[in-house]
C-alpha cells in the first residue's frame, strides 16, 4: 500500500552544511500492518514521519501510494490525499483551542466533500469512548481524551492509514496504553497503523518494528508476539487496587 | 471544502477571542458611524436646499443684475452697477416676446421704520406689482400694492411678519401709517413667511415697497439692483436669455472686445451652483469621514496578522488536515469579512440615529438615502476582504511542518 523507493532528504542552504536526515531508504508498509518507527532523536525518524504524512517532499526518490507515486503532485493534490487517505495523531494533540471536542473531530470533514458532518464526527467520538465528552471545550478534558479526540479527528474521514508521531510522548503511562490499546484496536478493524516513536515499549505492541538510525534503516523485523495493551490496562489496575 | 462550516467557525473563532473582536469591529464602527452620519446629513441637507432654491428660482425664471457678478464671488468690483435702469427691463418685456411677468429690486440700506412709538431698523426693498406672482410670495392680510400704484411711485409698503409683530403687536397693520426715515407710508399688507434665505437674510424682516417709490422717494437714484423676468415656455428660456444679453447690450453701447457690464442668472447656471454646493456635501464631507474608515481598516490588517502569527498551530494542523492554501485564504477572508459586516451594521445604525437626532433637533426633515445600504454593507465587505488579504496570504503561505513543530 506504502512503497518508500530509494527516500532520500537532505536539509541545508546551497554551499552551507548538508544534513542528510534519510539517506537512501526503502520501506514497503502492506494494508492492514501495525508497523512502529522507533528511532533516538535525531535519527531521521521525524523526517519519516513527515514524508510518509506527505507534509514535506523528499529530496530524491519515489513514494508510491497504492501503486501511485505522488512526489510529484502539487500541494493542492497533496492536501486532498492527506484528507482522504492519512488521518494523523500528534505527540501535542494539536487541537483547537476553546473549541468543542466535536468541532474538533469535524475538522477534516470541514475539507472534505463529505455530508452529515455532525453525524460523521459523533460516531468517530464514540469509536474513542469520549460519546460524552462532545460538547466539553479541549482544555477541559483530561491528556489521555485529549489524544482520543485526536484520534477521533484522525478517524473521522476513514482514511487508510493512521499516523501516530509520538501520540504518548505527552502521557502518562497509564493513559499512554490507553492510547497504544485505541491503535491496536483500530488495527484489528483492519486499519493500517504507522507509529513514530523512540520508545522500545512501545513500539513492541507493533506487529513491526522499523529502527532508523542516523537516517538510515539498520533493522526491519516482526514482532513475534506483540504486547497487548488492553490486558496490560487491566494488569496495571490489579496493582494499583 | 464546506463553505458553510468555515463561516459558522468564523463566527465561533471571533466570538471566544473578544477582546481582538472587540477592537476590530470597534474600528469599523466608527469609520462607517462617521461616514453615514455625514452622508445622510450632506443628502439631507442636499435636498433642502435644492427645495428652497425650486421655490425662489423655477425653471422659466431670469434673472439680470446689474455689473458683472462671478459665480462664488459676487460683484466684480471694477464694473459699475449705476447702469441698469427700470427702462432698460420695459425694453425687454416690449421687444422680446415670449415673456410675461418682471420684476425689478432695488435696497437701501438699513432704514429706521417707525409706528407710533416703536421702531425698527431694516433694509428697504421695491418691487413691481407683479412681484406677488414672479417672486412667489403673497400677502396674509390686507393687499399686494397695484400697478397704478407702482406708476404713481404712491407711499405703500408690505412689511414682513417679525416687523408687523414689533410695530403692531397682535394687531392687524393693513391700513395703519408707518415713516421710513421721514417719508410717511401707508401699510397696505403683511408678507406671507419665508424664514431665513440661503444668504443669511431673514425674508420675514423685509419691507417692500414699489420699485418707482423707493428709486424716486426714498433713494434718489435711476438704476436698479436686478430684475427677475418669468418665460412663458420653460424650454425657450435658455435662448430668450441670449435675447436679452444681446439686447442689454445693445442699450448699453458695448463693442465687440467689452464685456458685459450686467449679469444673468439662467436655471442652467443656477442647477450648476446647486451641484457645486452639493459636491461639499455628499462627496467632500463623506470622504473625510471615509479616512476613519481607513483607520479601521488598519486596525483589521494589524490584529488579523497579529491573530495568524498566534494561530500558526492552528493554521498548520489545518493545512495537515487537508485545507489547500486557498482554504485558508478563504477562512481568514471570512473572519475579516464578518467583523466588517458587524461594525459596518452597528456603525450605520449609530450613523444614522445621530443624524436623525441632530436633524430632527434643528427641526429639519431627515430620510434615509437608499446609497446608506452600500455604505453599510458592501464598503465594510470590501474594506475587510481587503483588510484581510495581507493576512490571509501569510496564513495561507505558511508551511505545515514548521507550523506543527
Amino acid at each position: 500500500m506504502i512503497q518508500l523507493k530509494n527516500i532520500s532528504k537532505i536539509y541545508g542552504k546551497d554551499g552551507g552544511q548538508h544534513v542528510k536526515a534519510l539517506d537512501n531508504a526503502n520501506i514497503t508498509i502492506e494494508k492492514g500492518e501495525f508497523v512502529a518507527v522507533i528511532g533516538a532523536s535525531g535519527s531521521g525518524k521525524s523526517t519519516m514521519m513527515n514524508i510518509l504524512g506527505m507534509l514535506d517532499r523528499p529530496t530524491s526518490g519515489e513514494y508510491f501510494l497504492e501503486s501511485k507515486e505522488i512526489s510529484t503532485l502539487t500541494d493542492d493534490e497533496l492536501a486532498k490525499i492527506r484528507n482522504k487517505k492519512i488521518g494523523f495523531v500528534f505527540q501535542k494533540f494539536h487541537l483547537l483551542p476553546r473549541t468543542t471536542a466535536i468541532e474538533n473531530v469535524e475538522l477534516p470533514l470541514i475539507y472534505s466533500d463529505r455530508k452529515e458532518i455532525r453525524k460523521l464526527a459523533v460516531d468517530a467520538l464514540a469509536k474513542v469512548g469520549l460519546s460524552n465528552r462532545g460538547k466539553h471545550l479541549t482544555n477541559e478534558l483530561s491528556g489521555g481524551q485529549q489524544q482520543r479526540v485526536a484520534i477521533a479527528r484522525a478517524l473521522v474521514n476513514e482514511p487508510e492509514v493512521i499516523l501516530g508521531d509520538e501520540p504518548t510522548g505527552n502521557l502518562d503511562s497509564k493513559s499512554g496504553l490507553e492510547v497504544v490499546g485505541v491503535f491496536q484496536e483500530l488495527n484489528r478493524s483492519g486499519k493500517t497503523i504507522i507509529l513514530i516513536t523512540h520508545s522500545n515499549e512501545v513500539a513492541q505492541h507493533a506487529n513491526r518494528v522499523i529502527r532508523i538510525h542516523d537516517g538510515k534503516i539498520t533493522e526491519d523485523y516482526k514482532v513475534e508476539k506483540p504486547l497487548d495493551a488492553k490486558a496490560e490496562l487491566a494488569e496495571l489496575k490489579k496493582t494499583i487496587n | 471544502m464546506n463553505k458553510y462550516k468555515i463561516i459558522e467557525s468564523s463566527f465561533r473563532i471571533l466570538r471566544r477571542n473578544k477582546l481582538n473582536t472587540f477592537f476590530m469591529i470597534l474600528g469599523i464602527v466608527i469609520g462607517i458611524a462617521a461616514l453615514s452620519l455625514t452622508f445622510s446629513l450632506g443628502k439631507s441637507a442636499e435636498k433642502q436646499i435644492t427645495q428652497k432654491v425650486k421655490k425662489l428660482f423655477s425653471d422659466n425664471n431670469i434673472l439680470i443684475t446689474s455689473g458683472r457678478v462671478e459665480l462664488g464671488s459676487g460683484r466684480s468690483s471694477e464694473s459699475s452697477y449705476a447702469n441698469l435702469k427700470i427702462d432698460d427691463i420695459e425694453a425687454i418685456m416690449n421687444e422680446i416676446p415670449g415673456i410675461t411677468l418682471y420684476d425689478v429690486f432695488q435696497t437701501t440700506p438699513e432704514r429706521d421704520v417707525i409706528a407710533g412709538n416703536k421702531n425698527i431698523s431694516t433694509a428697504i426693498n421695491g418691487g413691481t406689482a407683479e412681484g406677488e406672482i414672479v417672486m412667489r410670495r403673497s400677502v396674509t392680510s390686507g393687499e399686494y400694492f397695484t400697478k397704478a400704484e407702482e406708476k404713481s411711485s404712491a407711499r405703500v409698503a408690505l412689511i414682513g411678519t417679525k416687523i408687523a409683530k414689533k410695530l403692531f403687536e397682535e394687531s392687524d397693520p393693513a391700513g395703519a401709517q408707518i415713516r421710513i426715515g421721514q417719508v410717511p407710508f401707508i401699510v397696505k399688507g403683511v408678507l406671507e413667511d419665508r424664514g431665513i434665505d440661503p444668504h443669511g437674510t431673514d425674508l420675514d424682516m423685509n419691507v417692500i415697497v414699489p420699485i418707482t417709490t423707493l428709486i424716486n422717494r426714498l433713494m434718489n437714484v435711476n438704476y436698479i439692483a436686478g430684475a427677475k423676468v418669468e418665460v412663458e415656455d420653460a424650454s425657450k428660456t435658455e435662448e430668450i436669455a441670449g435675447k436679452i444679453t444681446s439686447l442689454l447690450r445693445e442699450r448699453h453701447s458695448l463693442n465687440n472686445n467689452e464685456t458685459n457690464d450686467f449679469s444673468l442668472v439662467t436655471p442652467v447656471i443656477v442647477k450648476e451652483i446647486i451641484a457645486k454646493m452639493n459636491r461639499v456635501f455628499t462627496l467632500f464631507l463623506p470622504m473625510i469621514s471615509g479616512i476613519a474608515l481607513l483607520v479601521g481598516g488598519v486596525v483589521i490588517v494589524v490584529i488579523m496578522l497579529m491573530s495568524v502569527s498566534r494561530r500558526v498551530n492552528e493554521i498548520g494542523l489545518r493545512k495537515a488536515l487537508g485545507a489547500r492554501s486557498k482554504d485558508i485564504m478563504f477562512q481568514f477572508l471570512a473572519e475579516a469579512s464578518v467583523i466588517s459586516l458587524f461594525g459596518g451594521i452597528i456603525g450605520l445604525t449609530l450613523g444614522l440615529t445621530g443624524a436623525w437626532m441632530f436633524m430632527s433637533s434643528k427641526g429639519l426633515i431627515f430620510f434615509i438615502p437608499w446609497e446608506t445600504i452600500f455604505i453599510g454593507v458592501l464598503f465594510p465587505v470590501i474594506i475587510g476582504i481587503m483588510a484581510g488579504i495581507l493576512p490571509a496570504r501569510k496564513a495561507a503561505k505558511m508551511d505545515p511542518i514548521e507550523a506543527l513543530s
